[in-house]
């Protein structure tokens, strides 16, 4: 087996919490105001469920999704489904590198914002894609302390500003607007079908389900906190201060005299933040290379990645429309991909488990 | 066959990949890492905005680091620029110094009285643009022009900016001595509901007295609106800085070396508190107001309390401070209870005193601590007619109620200032 239940744990812990830390908190801020956490509760909850059904069926099956369906509907359908997939996986890291591009030249360059500055992250993201589960896997060992160090770090730094009364009156806005904030940001929430991809690549044991579903949960425990933290500093102004992580920190009374030692944490959470980032990067050579039965990774990375770098280049100043259509319709795409598709699969027939 | 076309992509692959690499690297390193020569360049760390004839007039403090064998690390030196928006001036600025100025490490925004007649967000609206400065920057408005203010000599610190921001501590703030905020305080309370905020206003004494500096250092009394002379210190360039800099650095600085343009060293004090409703100037609190203010919102560490007590002049210094206003709606009336609690010390009384009295002097009398109370009801009270009189909520009055009486929010939104009842339950004890 590549990947040990451990490892998708800590991946479901750290990346769902660390690839919504830039600018998920100042678009649930503008979306629903003081009532930000409703959305992101609702999206958690539903994704949470869809992770503990995909989960349970990894305890019915040792076979991975490929296997399922191409057992069931032939070869020629299971690439197609991948093919599907590979295209999902990559829309999905489409505005996840535009925000870490902009974070980046925002936090680390400001003085230099150029795209080149940037372009280096695809000499990382070209190598990683190369890589299978094994790596996926120990990145995340590497990950998951780095990731609590710095959140730990920055989360004592930023809670004593927080102002508790930022989110009274509760539930005051219109019911609509939060199921509007729930839908538009939905197109963030993929770590179900992370999960579908790992199935037959870990080996199940007794209350395994559980411990991954736990795990998200953590993932999503941490997010509401800092979505929490934002808010709580940032109240009616929280809608226009992007980059959120790097802004929750400020107000620390140390900082006068130390300077920006919060940046410290922020580099350290960047290498998390790198690995949430490619891993889309990498499920999506994982699809292709099933897709079209092309073994070499080395090929496929690198034209995956040339694909996004001519993306990232082309719209370069065109993030704010992308952005627009990603809220809007991508939510569609979403709930197909992301919880449609997992449920789908248990009606796959599958072989007993050993 | 199909082996060796694998092969060749895998192999073409590879130089691709590194032919791409050696580019980029080629034209990241033509870059120069995109490292800022420390000496060609220079810091905002305040800016002074004033407004004259519809148009902004922007004064930056610049700092700039030296080499360090020269002796000093920084020297600070003053540019000014104008223009429709406080983005324009800084361009202007921009074209004055050859370096493009980022506020990142503004921590001083000081605002001049002409802004009185402006709205308070139209100025400072650049501040709050997505990442353009940090919101942590200390904000104060000052008498006169801030060009002028800034060109004044400090007799505290070598820096003028350095003086303003020491007037603004924190721990001048936890000493109930000034009501410091920077730019999120204001936006916050300035986009409540409450739609109003204060900010410090700063004055500038001669040394050793409490007359007002007032525009002495400069050339024209700022007290009677800044100066006619609209430039600030004189060698520098002023309102027209930089005439002729084209481009270069030199031409366009003004003023050199901090506070050339005082004559004598001032002293600056921030214990008048301007504020504003609806983004508009409303009126200035006097010490007294402020201080009430102060010790309701803020955390105070240790207030200074005089007053007077049978002809006998007491100064009271109160600890272990908690204060604040709480907002209740009882049978449809609202009711405002302003409550205070302290622990008090005499550390000061006009009275002859001998050793053996200190001691017993530790306890404070029953009696002085009852007028103590009532000299700070006496301070709440003068604050919040202060608040009606100006229709000010600085205390956010409105907020509560939208906060913790929200269905009554629309009932009392415009009048609570005048039809809330007011309650004060102040109690100073003896510290021993």
């Amino acid at each position: 087996m590549k990947l040990c239940t451990r490892q998708i744990c800590f991946i479901l812990l750290a990346y769902t919490a660390v690839s919504r830390m830039i600018l998920y908190p100042t678009l649930l801020s503008a979306a629903c105001g003081r009532d930000l956490l409703f959305p992101a509760l609702i999206d958690f909850f539903v994704q949470g469920v869809i992770i503990w059904a995909v989960a349970f069926l990894c305890s019915k099956t040792d076979k991975t999704l490929f296997e399922l369906l191409e057992g069931a509907l032939g070869n020629i359908v299971a690439r197609i489904v991948y093919g599907l997939f590979a295209a999902f996986f990559f829309l999905t890291a489409i505005i996840p590198l535009f925000e870490q591009k902009l974070y980046v030249h925002a936090i680390f360059y400001d003085t230099i914002p150029s795209l080149l500055v940037f372009v280096p992250f695809f000499f990382f993201s070209v190598y990683a894609g190369t890589k299978g589960f094994k790596n996926i896997g120990r990145s995340a060992d590497i990950c998951l302390p780095v990731f609590i160090l710095a959140m730990l770090f920055i989360f004592v730094m930023a809670l004593v500003e927080v102002k508790w009364d930022n989110f009274l009156p509760i539930l005051k806005t219109p019911i609509k607007k939060v199921f509007g904030g729930s839908l538009s940001t939905l197109y963030r929430f993929s770590e179900p079908c992370w999960l579908l991809m790992f199935m037959g690549h870990f080996k199940y044991k007794k209350w395994d389900a559980a411990k991954i579903t736990l795990s998200y949960a953590g993932g999503a425990v941490i997010t509401l906190f800092m979505l929490f933290v934002f808010y709580g500093i940032y109240g009616e102004l929280a809608m226009s201060r992007q980059f959120a992580i790097s802004k929750i920190s400020l107000f620390f009374p140390a900082i006068e005299l130390l300077g920006r030692i919060d940046l410290i944490a922020l580099y350290i959470l960047e290498i998390a933040m790198l690995f949430a980032l490619v891993l889309n990067i990498q499920l999506t050579v994982h699809c292709v290379k099933k897709c079209t039965g092309y073994t070499d990774k080395n090929v496929i990375s690198f034209i995956v990645n040339a694909a996004l770098l001519i993306i990232l280049v082309v719209c370069d100043s065109k993030f704010h429309s992308i952005h627009t259509v990603y809220e809007k319709w991508m939510w569609i795409v979403f709930v197909i991909f992301a919880n449609v598709m997992p449920l789908l699969a248990w009606a796959l027939p599958r072989r007993k488990k050993r | 066959m199909i082996k060796r076309s694998d092969k060749l992509v895998k192999k073409l692959a590879i130089v691709v990949y590194w032919a791409i690499m050696i580019i980029l690297l080629g034209l990241f390193f033509s870059n120069d890492f995109g490292l800022v020569d420390i000496r060609k360049t220079s810091i905002i760390v305040a800016v002074g905005v004033d407004v004259e004839d519809g148009e902004v007039q922007v004064t930056a403090q610049l700092a700039v680091p030296q080499p360090s064998e020269n002796g000093e690390g920084i020297q600070y030196t003053q540019v000014q620029g104008s223009g429709f928006t406080v983005a324009d001036a800084l361009n202007e600025i921009n074209a004055k110094t050859g370096y493009y100025p980022k506020l990142l490490f503004c921590k001083l925004i000081l605002i001049g009285e002409d802004c009185q007649k402006e709205e308070l967000f139209k100025v400072l609206s650049c501040f709050y643009r997505r990442n353009y400065s940090e919101l942590t920057a200390l904000v104060a408005m000052c008498e006169g022009k801030a060009s002028d203010m800034l060109a004044k000599t400090a007799s505290l610190k070598s820096e003028t900016t350095e003086a303003i921001r020491q007037v603004l501590s924190d721990e001048l703030k936890k000493s109930a001595n000034v009501s410091s905020v920077n730019l999120k305080d204001i936006a916050e309370s300035g986009f409540s509901v409450s739609k109003a905020c204060y900010m410090p206003y700063i004055e500038a004494n001669k040394q050793g007295t409490s007359e007002s500096g007032g525009g002495d250092a400069i050339g024209g009394d700022s007290q009677s609106g800044g100066g006619s002379s609209g430039g600030s210190s004189g060698e520098s360039s002023g309102g027209g800085g930089g005439q002729g800099g084209s481009g270069g650095s030199g031409g366009g600085q003004s003023g050199g070396g901090s506070g050339s343009g005082g004559d004598e060293p001032l002293e600056f004090t921030a214990r008048r508190t301007a504020i504003f409703s609806d983004g508009k100037f409303k009126g200035i609190l006097d010490e007294t107001q402020s201080f009430a203010l102060d010790i309701l919102v803020n955390e105070i560490r240790l207030a200074v309390l005089p007053f007077n007590y049978e002809d006998t002049d007491y100064t009271l210094g109160l600890k272990n401070t908690d204060g604040g206003v709480k907002l209740k709606v009882k049978d449809g009336k609202p009711t405002l209870t302003v409550s205070f609690k302290a622990k008090a010390q005499v550390q000061g009384a006009k009275v002859d005193i001998t050793p053996k009295e200190v001691s017993q002097d530790d306890v404070v009398p029953t009696e002085v601590l009852k007028t103590a109370e009532k000299a700070v009801e006496e301070r709440f009270e003068n604050l919040l007619k202060t608040c009606r009189e100006t229709d000010c909520d600085i205390l956010e009055i409105k907020n509560l109620l939208h906060k913790y009486n929200y269905k009554y929010y629309d009932a009392f939104k415009d009048d609570i200032l005048t039809r809330m009842e007011v309650k004060y339950e102040i109690e100073i004890e003896s510290m021993n």
